[in-house]
């Protein structure tokens, strides 16, 4: 009896402190990022205040309108930004995810000599840290004339993604017993129909892993976007978070304003890939 | 007249390959190139004034550069250490709620929504020393009545950085690593239970080894990726005051764009690449190993 | 809006007569334009469309973004000679280091218009005889905002004439801002000054306090020449401040952002800044000192001379441009009279002598107003640029982290400016300037 008693009080702290950590990690987690939702409602002269002012007294769509509003009255070409982001982030991915899956597919089903070299060379592209990349990178696309385009961001962020995406892809694939789509060619399906039909599906799951990953690298991308973009033509969101900056003053509620417009696609996104993103996960990592 | 046929590998890959080698490959060899010349962005006849190893020289011979090195592994290490462990806490924490979780794991990758410009802004405000968030809580909450210069003490610094640095990134080692706890088998995990391991033991012996390739998957994507760390540390110190904070990432960028001495921060850029490359192959090697032994094969 | 519009009909009217165009003088060019982009620039870009009416060409915007990524984006142009663009926005102090990406405008811009111009303003437009831009209205010159509660305190008053022996007022030169400061300062709730602590922004500081002190930064051969009593003199000032807990203990850390938001925030004493922030200080919803703030000129050294780096915007036309004219009528719209009206009607100061006039009348039924413009337009008479060296920003980077060094006390003032003008020398020395 005792020890069964002194075995339910362990349990029962135990699930305490279960409680209290995951709520204090996730308070760690999400404050920092409120804050800033928060900061997008209130005037100015209360975001940095001092004495600070914990509870507001004023929540209001100022730093909204105002981002909507006219040029020369804190407008910013929110809407034409968000288009580009959207167009590119989203091209970008699916480039990733179909040549990721070719990629991934053909080490995960073929033999080939220098096989893990060539493995390792495409991750190390990775390593290149974007100041080695993005001059040269600017040099060839401005002589290319694809500077400023839409083309020349999804290009680079493609490139950005492809290594995480084939690695990621090629453990799905293996994750498929060769059996399978043998069996259906037997069937009489042509490879292509097999993989559609029997080694896509399964794979699923994975490749939307691999696709938020992608997405979100894509959308909140900075460092190059700065410098293959010029103009309204092709800056992204985060690009555009800058026009709040001058040289000399900084408008810290507009950009929150703009920071959580770029949030909320990436969250909505997130929250409804999210279960395929575990499973996809899964399978992907052991295996690959 | 027979055409050429490559082998369907090497279709299926070439996509790839060409995307990779038209944004990667090519530019590289062409800052490669430059790293052995004067070259000086607002010069342009620069480029062909070839002065050898002069910019590696110089760099090697820089108690700057060495200084920025050394920073960037200490951070490196403690960062992605630390990203580790609060990413396994967090996982396993989430992995035994029952309800909720599908909101829990959302609100878990919620900071990877944040785009690291942002990121630098925000944690600036934060550790503002005289308006900011984190200061203001202290005084109020009574726990101190000075104003502690977070961005500008050498080691509070350096705390303030890899503060957000971990704040962005241990969502992607969280998810990693849940995605691993999904997968365990549960036979072993009962044989465990079974044989009188207590929860401790069975983690340690049973659930650990089988996460451990999902951890280095992880550690392996973040040491290819730091480098995004750039725009945080740009906006939140620079690498200052008087080069407390100085990384790699700064001193270069510094250096290309500033002071448009792209010679010599691509001198510099490569010698950091060699460090990325390491870290990477180091974990792969861990990677490949934690696998075998689970008999996952290669 | 339209507040906005009125303004530009008002312009309009006021003075077509200065720049006036043959109707379709430019029918078919198109120029391409790389422009600084953000809220307080993009305002005068709307005037675009009306010089193109006028003059029959076009005007393509094929970049707009912040000062720094332009910046970037210049230099990366020089490197891929991708420089056939035509009308460039242009900073003074940024304007040395592009030396070959930029055409002289004095033969494509008749005399008489440029004598309209504030004439230091186009000395500092001027570098190596060549007439490199013109200037926008986006003036910058710091002045010293304060807190006018803090001189109508009687006990506060009688504290400080017992403690320093003369009387409280706001201050007019930098010795007397210190020891204020430190009397102001309270911390960790109130703080008499502060001041920019990284990058540029420190060593711009620091100049103009080594010229205030009747010193130099550089010697005429670009050698450096700030190891010098005046240079110990300003460096010392800025360390005694921080050593004082007069300042925030953060403000190494400090860019233009956070100086306008601490001042904002009703924590700051006294603050020597743009005129960018004038209305924001003064506006109930940005700031809490609305009502309580005062501007006068900036102080000056002990050398009995203002502070005063200043800089300014403006535009410039490309040398590969393949239609000079049509460039340079576009660069001087952009800064005629209606438009540095327009421009400056938002509060930014301008470049020209007969606007200058126009916007000291406007603002003349409001006393705050009247009190900035004032408070610039005496700091701005003997404002001075930065050196004009290509190497300017390269050097700051060499110099800033010295500095700071010095002021967080890891170095001593004499090691600090030793180290930093041995980098210097070394910098200059590494490119041949003599």
């Amino acid at each position: 009896m005792a020890s069964n008693a002194s075995h339910r009080a362990r349990k029962r702290a135990l699930s305490a402190a279960h409680f209290i950590g995951l709520f204090l990690a996730m308070s760690l987690i999400c404050l920092p990022g409120l804050w800033i939702v928060l900061n997008s409602f209130r005037p100015t002269v209360e975001i940095m205040a001092k004495p600070p002012v914990w509870i507001p007294n004023s929540l209001n769509l100022d730093h909204y309108r105002a981002m909507f509003g006219g040029v020369g009255e804190g407008g910013v070409p929110v809407l034409t930004y968000f288009r580009n982001s959207l167009i590119i982030s989203v091209t970008s991915t699916l480039v990733a995810l179909l040549v990721g899956m070719a990629g991934g597919y053909a080490f995960a089903r073929y033999r080939f000599k220098g096989k893990a070299a060539l493995f390792v060379g495409l991750m190390a592209t990775r390593a290149v840290p974007g100041v080695a990349l993005s001059l040269p990178l600017f040099i060839i696309m401005a002589r290319a004339g694809i500077i400023d385009t839409h083309f020349g961001l999804i290009l680079t962020y493609v490139a950005l993604n492809v290594p995480f995406t084939v690695w990621l892809i090629d453990g799905f694939f293996r994750q498929v017993p060769r059996e399978l789509a043998e069996a259906a060619e037997i069937d009489g399906c042509t490879r292509w129909q097999a993989f559609w039909r029997v080694e896509f599906p399964v794979a699923r799951a994975g490749i939307a892993s691999a696709g938020i990953f992608a997405f979100l690298t894509s959308w909140n991308e900075y460092a190059l976007a700065s410098q293959l973009t010029r103009s309204v033509n092709s800056k992204t969101m985060p690009v555009g978070l800058l026009d709040f900056t001058s040289q000399f003053t900084l408008n810290w509620g507009g950009m929150c304003a703009l920071a959580v417009l770029m949030i909320i696609p990436a969250l909505v996104l997130t929250f409804l890939v999210q279960k395929h993103l575990i499973a996809g996960l899964t399978f992907g990592g052991v295996k690959g | 007249m027979t055409r050429l046929r490559l082998p369907p590998w090497l279709v299926l890959l070439l996509p790839a390959i060409i995307i990779l080698a038209a944004v990667v490959l090519v530019p590289l060899v062409l800052s490669f190139y430059s790293s052995f010349t004067a070259y000086q962005l607002t010069r342009p006849e620069t480029l062909w004034k070839w002065i050898g190893t002069f910019n590696y020289r110089k760099a090697a011979g820089d108690a700057n550069f060495w200084w920025a090195f050394g920073r960037t592994v200490l951070l490196l290490t403690i960062a992605l250490n630390l990203e580790m462990l609060l990413g396994l806490g967090l996982a396993v924490m989430v992995s035994k709620v029952t309800t909720g979780q599908r909101l829990l794991r959302t609100a878990m990758m919620f900071p990877m929504m944040f785009s690291p410009v942002l990121v630098g802004f925000q944690f600036k405000f934060i550790f503002n020393d005289n308006v900011g968030l984190v200061n203001n809580a202290l005084q109020s909450l009574g726990l101190t009545d000075v104003a502690i210069p977070w961005l500008v003490d050498g080691h509070l610094a350096l705390f303030s950085i890899i503060f957000a640095e971990i704040w962005t990134s241990t969502s992607v080692f969280a998810i990693l690593i849940l995605a691993g706890l999904y997968a365990i088998p549960q036979d072993p995990v009962e044989a465990a239970k079974v044989d009188g391991c207590t929860p401790w033991q069975s983690f340690r012996f049973v659930t650990l080894p089988f996460l451990m390739p999902f951890i280095y998957i992880a550690m392996a994507i973040r040491s290819l990726d730091v480098a995004r760390a750039y725009d945080i540390v740009q906006i939140m110190t620079n690498g200052g005051p008087a080069r407390r904070t100085e990384l790699l990432w700064t001193l270069i960028g510094r250096t290309a764009y500033v002071d448009a001495r792209m010679g010599y921060a691509n001198a510099m850029g490569y010698i950091a690449i060699l460090l990325s490359i390491f870290f990477t192959i180091y974990f792969f090697r861990k990677l490949t190993a934690a696998r075998s032994e689970l008999g996952m094969g290669v | 809006m339209k507040r906005l519009a009125g303004v530009s009909v008002a312009a309009l009217m006021l003075g077509l007569s200065g720049t006036a165009f043959a109707e379709g003088e430019f029918a078919g060019v198109t120029l391409e334009a790389k422009l600084i982009g953000g809220q307080q620039y993009e305002a005068l870009y709307a005037r675009i469309p009306e010089w193109e009416k006028m003059t029959g060409a076009t005007v393509k915007i094929i970049s707009q973004k912040n000062h720094f990524e332009l910046d970037k984006e210049f230099k990366s142009d020089l490197a891929a000679s991708t420089t056939n663009w035509c009308v460039g926005s242009n900073h003074s102090s940024f304007a040395s280091q592009y030396p070959s990406l930029y055409t002289d405008l004095t033969p494509l811009i008749p005399a008489d218009q440029v004598a309209e111009y504030v004439p230091a303003n186009i000395a500092a437009a001027t570098l190596d005889g060549k007439l490199v831009m013109l200037p926008r209205a986006q003036f910058d010159v710091s002045a010293l905002y304060y807190q006018k509660s803090l001189y109508t305190d009687p006990a506060k008053a009688e504290a400080f004439k017992a403690k320093f022996g003369y009387d409280l007022a706001v201050p007019e030169t930098w010795d007397q801002l210190r020891d204020q400061a430190e009397f102001f300062a309270s911390p960790p709730n109130f703080y008499g000054t502060q001041y920019a602590g990284k990058d540029e922004a420190i060593v711009g500081r620091f100049y103009e306090l080594v010229v205030a002190n009747g010193g130099k930064l550089f010697n005429d051969d670009f050698s450096p020449a700030f190891n010098s009593d005046a240079g110990k003199q300003s460096l010392q000032w800025f360390v005694d401040l921080y050593k004082a807990g007069a300042v925030p203990p953060g403000t190494t850390n400090y860019l233009w952002d956070d100086l306008g938001n601490g001042f904002a925030s009703g924590t700051i004493g006294l603050n020597l800044d743009w005129p960018g922030w004038a209305g924001f200080f003064n506006d109930p919803a940005a700031s809490k000192v609305a009502g309580n703030v005062g501007v006068a000129p900036a102080p000056k050294g002990s050398a009995g001379v203002r502070t005063g780096w200043s800089g300014f915007h403006g535009f410039s036309v490309t040398e590969n441009c393949a239609n000079k004219e049509a460039a340079a009528a576009l660069v001087l719209f952009l800064t005629n009279e209606e438009s540095q009206i327009l421009e400056s009607s938002a509060g930014p100061l301008p470049s020209r002598t007969k606007v200058w006039e126009h916007v000291v009348d406007a603002a003349k039924s409001d006393p705050y107003k009247t009190e900035v413009l004032a408070a610039f337009q005496e700091t701005g008479k003997t404002a001075f640029a930065v050196p004009a060296t290509p190497y300017w920003i390269e050097a700051t980077n060499l110099i800033y982290p010295e500095l700071q060094a010095a002021i967080l006390g890891d170095k001593t003032v004499d090691e600090a400016l030793q180290a930093a003008s041995d980098a210097v020398d070394g910098l200059m020395r590494e490119n041949g300037v003599y």
